[in-house]
């Protein structure tokens, strides 16, 4: 009888410990949301292999440069009219300390490759297969682009949909001014 | 020297076919991957990203993979969450003994439960047994059954 006592109580510690953790880690709102209302947050980790080469990229390792986060999927129609213009972009400011990092999901390896050459994006991209980073950084559909500021916070402005050229631009001087 | 040719022919034409040794299934792959974006298995869904999947796997059994490198190499490029069901073998297995290995214990604590309380119960007496009837009682009822008898 004593030993069903103590299994009894280290199952209900255990799931007591679980829902505990859940809470702590859970993701709760998004960075977008967050950015959305104005605020300045520190942008989630962010450190997947790369799609176009060999290796990892990490967020974290670009600290003290401004980099312009853009959520992708190949098949995405918003996402194919903003390609050449987020590409030109970042081209435009390559030397100029911002970076672009495109984080590819829900696509295979094939379709999204083939995508970045068939709308030439040279700039470095980055695969999270089944979207596992959507819910730290709050991305609800694609494409969504984000501005992170050389502290490595994510600043306003947000954008939902396509990017125009302007609306790149007037993230990355924020970002460069905050 | 027809029968040779007939038989180069028929070698010919066999290869194809004979080509792989194994013979993964379309169909049973499609029910044990799931689309990423949908969340359904492929047969279910037909998403971009579900027929772009079909066709990969279609390609790779045209390769003569099994179908443990098909699923192994969706798992490379997709993660362990791509599959509708983990697998057997290594860390995976966890997910189906745990639930198992619950309900047995939980099963054998209730087994043990059961057994005490009606242990327990036995002990504090349970419903009392009738008592002998006493010699005044037992002639009353002799004369009620004499009279109903009667």
């Amino acid at each position: 009888m004593r030993v069903v006592r103590v299994v009894v109580a280290v199952a209900v510690l255990s799931l007591l410990g679980l829902l505990v953790w859940d809470l702590a880690h859970g993701n709760g709102p998004g960075v977008a949301q967050k950015v959305d209302k104005g605020k300045v947050v520190a942008a989630p980790a962010l450190n997947l292999p790369r799609l176009d080469a060999d290796g990892h990229l990490s967020l974290a390792a670009l600290r003290g440069k401004v980099v312009v986060v853009n959520f992708w999927e190949s098949y995405c129609v918003p996402c194919k009219q903003e390609a050449r213009g987020v590409a030109a972009t970042a081209r435009a400011w390559k030397d100029k300390g911002v970076v672009f990092v495109g984080v590819n999901a829900f696509d295979t390896k094939s379709a999204a490759r083939a995508y970045l050459k068939r709308y030439g994006v040279d700039y470095a991209n980055i695969r999270d297969g089944v979207g596992t980073t959507f819910g730290r950084w709050g991305v609800t559909g694609v494409p969504e682009t984000f501005f992170v500021d050389r502290r490595g916070r994510v600043v306003p402005p947000h954008i939902t949909g396509p990017a125009s050229r302007a609306a790149l631009e007037q993230g990355i001087r924020q970002a460069l001014r905050s | 020297m027809r029968l040779l040719a007939a038989a180069a022919a028929a070698l010919a034409l066999a290869a194809p076919a004979g080509a792989c040794t194994t013979h993964a299934s379309q169909g049973s792959l499609e029910t044990r991957l799931v689309c990423p974006s949908c969340h359904t298995t492929l047969d279910e869904s037909d998403s971009e990203v579900a027929r772009e999947m079909k066709a990969e796997v279609a390609r790779r059994i045209a390769a003569c993979q099994t179908e443990s490198q098909i699923l192994d190499a969706m798992v490379a490029e997709f993660g362990p969450t791509i599959l509708s069901t983990p697998r057997t073998h290594g860390f995976d297995l966890l997910a189906w003994v745990l639930p198992l290995g619950g309900a047995a214990l939980g099963a054998a604590a209730l087994a043990v439960g059961a057994r005490t309380w009606t242990r327990n119960r036995g002990d504090t007496g349970g419903p009392a047994a009738p008592a002998a009837l006493g010699p005044e009682d037992e002639r009353r009822v002799d004369e009620a059954l004499a009279r109903f008898d009667g």
